[in-house]
């Protein structure tokens, strides 16, 4: 709950930011994913992100930070974003549509 | 893996997360000229982003081999668990879906007042920035009687490709009950936990084929990286076989015998069936020869955009960089030669950027189905780059999540090579 309503403040805060700095913010931050996650859809192990709601994503980033859901990687990752770039890389995911290769 | 990234060809894989980067320009506007030098880790990845966030940039990527292998996961090749093949990696995608130029050739000079890049065939490249990514170069002077030549009698398997081969050659063909002899170099050298991986996959396969025989490792430091969940798995899965001598035990390591294939260290001299020498490293020739290195042997860099801090305009990132707490490993190279090309961006186009996030993540082998990961976060900080967290297996850990890693670490070898290469 308190992971949901610290998203949604950033994303007021990311309101009147233009859209094209989000995305490429989003962008950005989503390229530190891409080492483990693939970004086209598939999921070879590693769950894939893309498509994700950016509820469930930024609750599962909280999680990860507050050690409920165990992961190094995750937790070393969570710990080092700040809520508005989680807020900002998982709205840029999850408009990026999951599209798997055939 | 080449037949796989053949297949993949031509679609949206990876180009979907790039598509929203970067500034569109008017069409006609000049554009910016990055050459990346060599198609490593960090070269590679350092091309893909820079052709991907801008249209604007047009990116030469310079690279002497057709393909590359990685040295992520070659140890397990080592053991008989994966081919040579399904670790290369071919440079098509780059060239054809991300537009970036690949030249098949050698860099011999770069002039940063001219601003050009030279090539073996004579050819002159054009730059406004240049990604320098030549990975390592062996220090064959430190150590006796192991040259470049000898490399081709004992192999130090440190560039995955035919001295991998090499080696594994060398172990099928050994008698059971031969002795293999690991060299293992002093600090800093390309990827920590490395040579004690290499000891725990050749006792695997020595375990399923060659039970008599056993390893030595002969250490020029006191300890490792990740000591304790080395030895206690030597100990589960290897009881007996493998044994560590540091550089307290043998006074340090002086010299190699070819002819005798014997490596001799101050108090002893230990012969071999198989020897496997990691000589001491410094950053890549190029650095050297062109001036990005300090009397570490290594290239000083910002923190932020890895532009070299001794040669303006050239950027260094993965091994051959010297980025504070940053260890040497592919996926260090990978986190710098992103945060590198969105520096270089901004830099190029004035587009905005987000605070670069480092990163390194390494997944270990002690045995096919047993491994460990760590996780480390870095920030810059005081003119250099520092550990923020740092998460690592623990020893007690259970069997389930030792396997669980080992199958995280194939999903993410799909993943990362994917990354870097398509
Ligand atoms: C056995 C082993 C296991 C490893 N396991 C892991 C692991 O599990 N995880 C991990 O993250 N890392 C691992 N690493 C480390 C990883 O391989 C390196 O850190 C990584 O390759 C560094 O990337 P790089 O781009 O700096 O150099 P490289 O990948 O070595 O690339 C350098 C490239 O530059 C080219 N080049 C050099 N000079 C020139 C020139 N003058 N002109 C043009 N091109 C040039 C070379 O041909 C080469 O292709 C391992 C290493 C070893 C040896």
């Amino acid at each position: 709950m308190i992971a949901v309503s610290i998203a949604a403040g950033s994303l007021i805060i990311f309101a009147d930011r233009s859209q094209a700095a989000d995305r490429d913010g989003g962008a950005q931050l989503a390229a530190m994913c891409a080492s483990c996650h693939r970004l086209d859809g598939g999921d070879g192990g590693i769950p894939t992100i893309l498509g994700m709601s950016p509820e469930m994503l930024t609750r599962a980033m909280l999680a990860y930070r507050s050690r409920e859901r165990p992961s190094h990687i995750m937790r070393a990752i969570a710990l080092s974003l700040s809520d508005e770039e989680i807020a900002t890389v998982a709205r840029y995911l999850a408009a990026l549509n999951r599209q798997v290769r055939p | 893996m080449k037949s796989w990234t053949r297949r993949e060809f031509g679609c949206l894989t990876g180009a979907m997360v790039l598509a929203g980067l970067g500034p569109r320009s008017a069409a006609g506007e000049a554009s910016a000229r990055v050459v990346v030098v060599g198609g490593g880790i960090g070269g590679a990845t350092a091309a893909k982003y820079l052709a991907a966030s801008a249209r604007t940039i047009e990116v030469t990527l310079v690279e002497p081999k057709p393909d590359y292998t990685t040295c992520f996961f070659s140890n397990l090749y080592l053991a008989g668990l994966c081919s040579l093949e399904s670790l290369t990696h071919g440079y098509e995608t780059l060239a054809h879906r991300y537009g970036i130029n690949v030249i098949h050739d050698f860099v011999t000079a770069i002039d940063p007042i001219a601003k050009t890049v030279g090539l073996r065939s004579g050819r002159i490249l054009p730059y406004d920035r240049v990604v320098v990514a030549p990975g390592i170069a062996f220090n064959y002077d430190a150590l006796a009687g192991y040259d470049e030549a000898a490399t081709q009698v004992i192999p130090h398997a440190w560039n995955a490709g035919p001295q991998t081969q090499l080696l594994r050659r060398q172990l099928e063909s050994m008698e059971d009950g031969g002795v293999f002899v690991l060299v293992a170099p002093p600090n800093p050298f390309r990827c920590p936990p490395a040579p004690y991986e290499r000891a725990s996959l050749v006792a695997y396969y020595f375990k399923q084929h060659k039970p008599r025989s056993r390893i030595l490792i002969l250490d020029a430091k006191d300890s490792f990286n990740s000591q304790d969940l080395f030895l206690d798995a030597w100990e589960r899965h290897y009881p007996g076989m493998i044994e560590w001598l540091p550089a307290q035990f043998t006074g340090g390591i002086k010299a190699v015998d070819l002819r005798e294939r014997s490596v001799k260290t101050a108090s002893d001299t230990f012969k071999a069936a198989v020897a496997n020498v990691i000589p001491p490293q410094m950053a890549g020739q190029l650095a050297q020869q062109i001036g990005l290195v300090d009397q570490s042997g290594w290239c000083p860099v910002d923190p932020i955009t890895f532009e070299s801090k001794l040669q303006p305009g050239i950027h260094v990132v993965g091994d051959a960089a010297s980025a504070g707490d940053m260890p040497k490993s592919a996926f260090v190279a990978n986190s710098q030669a992103k945060a590198c090309a969105f520096a270089i961006v901004e830099a190029l186009t004035g587009s905005e950027r987000v605070s670069p996030h480092l990163f390194n993540t390494c997944y270990t082998f002690l045995s096919p189905d047993d491994a460990v990961s760590n996780a480390v976060s870095f920030k810059p900080a005081a003119g250099t780059i520092k550990i923020i967290d740092n998460f690592v297996s623990q020893v007690q850990e259970s069997a389930e999540t030792r396997h669980r890693a080992a199958r995280e670490a194939q999903s993410w070898y799909a993943a990362f090579t994917r990354d870097t290469f398509g």
